[in-house]
């Protein structure tokens, strides 16, 4: 990197802000998906004025840049693919406002998912997409990939929560969008911007809406002898118009592990157990919790316990948000997907992830929200092993095919980033590719925000993206 | 306006659209071109397309003659937007009546855009779900318009807006380029959310051609509440207590004394003071559910100090909720030359404007007839006092008013003038109100949609 582009950084933001030493850089070569970039510097501003002086020194230089918040992402959208800087918005992290009122907050990019719904919990309130790294997740982040969670079944993804950003456009000007207000005449940006993975601007702070907690909230374990009975109940459930607030699915190879991690009481001789929360209104939980019981016992469940108090609750919760650590205790790498597919189209999907295991003799665990039809399959691997590198690629790559066959979508909630992005064909024409890359180009004309992420290179045709190793072999697609 | 406005479309055009569409889906007559006026331009023909394919073909074909193009179904919402500059062709999406694929079982949907509400509400009502889309002229509106003007329901305090429910679309842009984003599973975040942008945007952006929705089950009780207070302070104050409890309604609408009337004009008419303002509400549930709301909210209105409250019969709620539902429909058909703003405003701001436009009103020598949604929108109609002819001068001062008490800092409103007399529209300085400060982005997107400018061309905000 040009050594005067970090002279010039280090004037603007100070020496404390500014890292370039190889040692430093290392730590943000990676998310929490398995995909590798270097960049060449980090920076952390602490105002959107300073964001725009960043975005506009890039540009003089002609460097590539990307903004990032926790990492924590699952498909590569906080990685420096092309080298460049990195935009951490970690000092960015200040609660601006809460408006009880309104049921709103303004806050900082760099606010921590969790914090957020801590610092509004004395008022009864709660920020409601709930992704399983709320713990260390930013809101930036949530709204650049619009992150869902367990919860957001009954209670939206978070652009159903976003009313007002403000945003650093590629070109260093600093917009505001939307407000606080539910209704702006007008084109709806903050639809545009929401889960847009950071290539059409940077985002230096945002409106969000605050929830209200419920009343009442009862958690059920219902545990099974058969995948098919457990799927059979998340089917009958969305047939019988009943809404949980989440219903999540853990097949029993992962419930093993989880449980050896976490002790929260899950039986590791069963095929799989689903987590079902109903919230709201006493007299209506007690009413949903009675007919999910009734059809848990009807597709035969073998036990369906209610948590006996918050601890409990807390406890399953803990094992479920976990899981993908637990797997990750027992294999030196897992590989996750995020693929959609209609509801009613479950039980056949979860077969078809069983004959893909056996057919690639893959350990493939099963972690999901089973209620809006996202799937989470992890695929076990050794990446030291090559030949078993190149035969995840291609199961991968056959679940995803099966996603988009059943009338479903590649990811429901990690986003495209640079690891599906060259599938994206697989769900949209060419014509669709063009106009997408078009609106990216209206905003972001010299492509240098965050780029090789969402859209097709065109440089590896219908292949999953792993880059550890060198490319696989054969080519699925 | 275009060269070849008033009818004078030349000959070979309309051979050129027959040979697209057919030539019985082709119209000139004085009567079909009539009836796709927009402030009171007509346009050359009215093209009507068999689908997807016929759209994009009629669109490249503009683009090339330098047409423009405005597309409509059901038609009970062309008076809304700023009067185009131009206005060839009438895009007439009629054909396309479909409902391309529901799934109950999976409570996914996908449509044509010229599938009237009412007709689509009936499919789902035989398998006990709906779409939270209670919008005005429900007997003829259709999926396209409603979209593409982001048609306001009562429902939305429950179920968000449409881009709260809309799952992905298909559309065909200004090029005559068939595109899509989105897709028909409730949980998707693959690809740019173009669809988004084509909520609301009046035709501006592409012609939608399919629409996906997640559709809702049907709760088994239902019960609509009347509170009535003497004050926009009480029954806000009210509504506010509602937004602080664990209670959920569907509904929660807040009229005032005028609007009132017009809601309870029939059947429980007797039963509401005509002074008050009543917050009407709809709770709906397990029947334990709904018994408990109508105790919490007897409470809640007690302790805001309302008059009354009352339950509404079975009879009489449906009839309530439809007015609700047709609330500008039935100002328009009482007052044609009335003004009608939608205007986005906190919850909180919302006492003061509704006594801000009253006050402002009133010195205009104007009535004023308000209905607020309470979680963030407010409708708010100027009309002639009874037997006073209002001049357009005088309604013109009165809307610039309202724009202004809207744009004061302390308000913070986002109004737009849904309905209004064609002449008001540019006296007033328009119907968009003060332009946003990210107009130059809306511009971007127009451009990538539409860089040609033939769809609806200057209907939208800042003469997009």
């Amino acid at each position: 990197m040009n050594p005067q582009l970090i002279r010039d950084l280090v004037t603007l933001l100070g020496s404390n802000a500014v890292l370039h030493q190889p040692e430093d850089l290392m730590l943000y070569e990676y998310d929490g998906s398995v995909e590798l970039g270097s960049p060449k510097c980090i920076v952390f501003p602490n105002s959107a004025r300073e964001v725009s002086e960043i975005v506009r020194l890039a540009n003089r230089y002609e460097v590539p840049l990307l903004g990032r918040g926790a990492g924590t992402g699952l498909s590569g959208g906080a990685i420096a693919r092309d080298g460049g800087l990195i935009v951490v918005f970690s000092r960015m992290n200040r609660i601006l406002e809460i408006d009880e009122a309104n049921l709103r907050a303004v806050v900082q990019p760099g606010v921590v998912n969790l914090d957020l719904s801590r610092a509004v919990e004395h008022l009864g309130l709660y920020f409601a997409p709930d992704p399983s790294s709320q713990k260390s997740c930013t809101i930036g982040g949530n709204v650049s990939e619009n992150s869902g969670g367990p919860h957001t079944l009954a209670n939206g993804v978070t652009t159903n929560h976003v009313t007002g950003i403000e945003v650093v456009l590629p070109d260093g000007e600093i917009v505001r969008v939307g407000g606080k207000n539910i209704e702006t005449s007008g084109y709806d940006l903050n639809g545009l911007f929401v889960g847009s993975e950071g290539t059409l601007a940077l985002v230096t702070e945002i409106t969000v809406r605050l929830t209200r907690k419920a009343e009442a909230v009862k958690t059920l374990l219902a545990v099974y002898e058969t995948i098919d009975d457990a799927t059979g109940s998340v089917f009958d459930i969305t047939v019988r118009a009943i809404t949980p607030a989440a219903c999540e699915m853990l097949d029993g190879f992962t419930l093993c592990a989880v449980e050896d991690y976490v002790h929260a009481g899950f039986p590791k001789d069963c095929a799989a157990v689903l987590l079902i929360e109903v919230e709201g209104l006493t007299e209506a939980v007690e009413a949903q919790a009675t007919e999910i019981m009734d059809v848990c016992r009807k597709n035969h469940a073998r036990e369906v316990r209610v948590a006996r108090d918050d601890r409990e609750r807390a406890l399953l919760w803990k094992g479920r948000k976990e899981a993908f650590g637990a797997l990750g205790r027992i294999s030196p790498m897992y590989y996750v997907q995020d693929g959609v597919i209609p509801r009613t189209r479950l039980p056949e999907t979860l077969r078809r992830i069983a004959e893909i295991s056996r057919k690639y003799d893959l350990q493939i665990g099963n972690i999901f929200h089973a209620g809006d039809g996202n799937l989470h399959p992890l695929i076990l691997f050794d990446e030291r092993n090559r030949e078993q590198f190149a035969r995840v690629v291609a199961a991968g790559t056959e679940i995803m095919e099966h996603c988009v066959a059943v009338g479903g979508a590649l990811t429901g909630e990690h986003g495209i980033g640079m690891e599906k992005n060259e599938l994206m064909s697989l769900i949209f024409s060419p014509d669709d590719l063009a106009l997408m890359s078009r609106v990216r180009a209206a905003f972001n004309p010299a492509g240098r925000l965050n780029p090789g992420k969402v859209l097709p290179l065109g440089k590896a045709c219908g292949e999953i993206r792993i880059p550890h190793l060198p490319a696989p072999a054969t080519t699925t697609a | 306006m275009s060269q070849f406005a008033h009818n004078s479309l030349v000959q070979n055009s309309i051979i050129r659209l027959e040979e697209i569409v057919g030539a019985a889906h082709v119209h000139t007559s004085a009567e079909d071109l009539a009836s796709r006026q927009a402030d009171g331009i007509l346009p050359s023909a009215v093209v009507q397309p068999a689908g997807a394919v016929e759209i994009a073909e009629v669109l490249r074909f503009a683009a090339a003659e330098k047409l423009s193009v405005i597309p409509s179904g059901g038609g009970t919402k062309l008076g809304i937007g700023s009067p185009p500059s131009r206005y060839d062709l009438a895009l007439d999406v009629s054909r396309l009546n479909h409902v391309l694929a529901y799934d109950p079982q999976d409570l996914t949907l996908g449509v044509e855009p010229g599938v009237r509400i009412e007709d689509l509400l009936r499919v789902l009502t035989e398998k006990k779900q709906f779409l939270p889309l209670a919008v005005p002229f429900a007997d003829r509106a259709t999926i396209g318009g409603i979209v593409a003007t982001n048609s306001s329901s009562p429902l939305r305090h429950a179920y968000g807006g449409v881009r709260d429910f809309c799952l992905g679309m298909e559309f065909v842009t200004g090029e005559g380029i068939q595109a899509k984003s989105g897709g028909r599973v409730v949980k998707n975040v693959t690809g740019y959310d173009l669809h988004k942008l084509l909520i609301g945007s009046l035709g501006t952006l592409g012609i939608i051609t399919r629409v996906n929705f997640r559709t809702f089950p049907v709760l088994p009780a239902q019960g609509a509440f009347v509170a009535t207070f003497s004050s926009a302070e009480g029954a806000f104050g009210f509504c506010a207590a509602i937004a602080h409890s664990v209670i959920a309604p569907q509904i929660v609408e807040v009229a005032d004394p005028g609007a009132a009337r017009l809601l309870f004009s029939a059947g429980a008419a007797a039963r509401i003071e005509p002074r008050t303002w009543p917050v009407i509400i709809s709770a709906a549930g397990q029947p334990a559910v709904v018994d408990r709301s109508a105790r919490e909210l007897g409470y809640m209105a007690g302790a805001s100090e309302a008059e009354e409250f009352i339950q509404l019969g079975e009879a009489e709620a449906p009839a309530v909720l439809t007015r609700i539902r047709e609330f500008p429909r039935l100002i328009l058909e009482a007052a044609p030359s009335a003004a009608i703003f939608r205007i986005g405003v906190l919850p909180t701001a919302m006492a003061g404007l509704m006594r801000e436009l009253h006050s402002l009103t009133h010195k205009c020598n104007m009535d004023l007839l308000a209905m607020a949604r309470a979680s963030g929108i407010l409708y708010a109609a100027i009309l002639p006092k009874e037997g006073d002819p209002m001049t357009a001068a005088s309604l013109t001062g009165a809307v610039k008013q309202v724009f202004d008490a809207c744009n004061n800092p302390e308000i913070g409103a986002s109004a737009m003038l849904e309905w209004c007399p064609p002449e008001i529209k540019s006296a007033a300085g328009g119907v968009w109100g003060a332009p946003r400060k990210d107009f130059g982005l809306m511009q971007r997107v127009k451009k990538s949609f539409d860089p040609n400018g033939v769809l609806s061309p200057g209907r939208f905000a800042g003469g997009i």
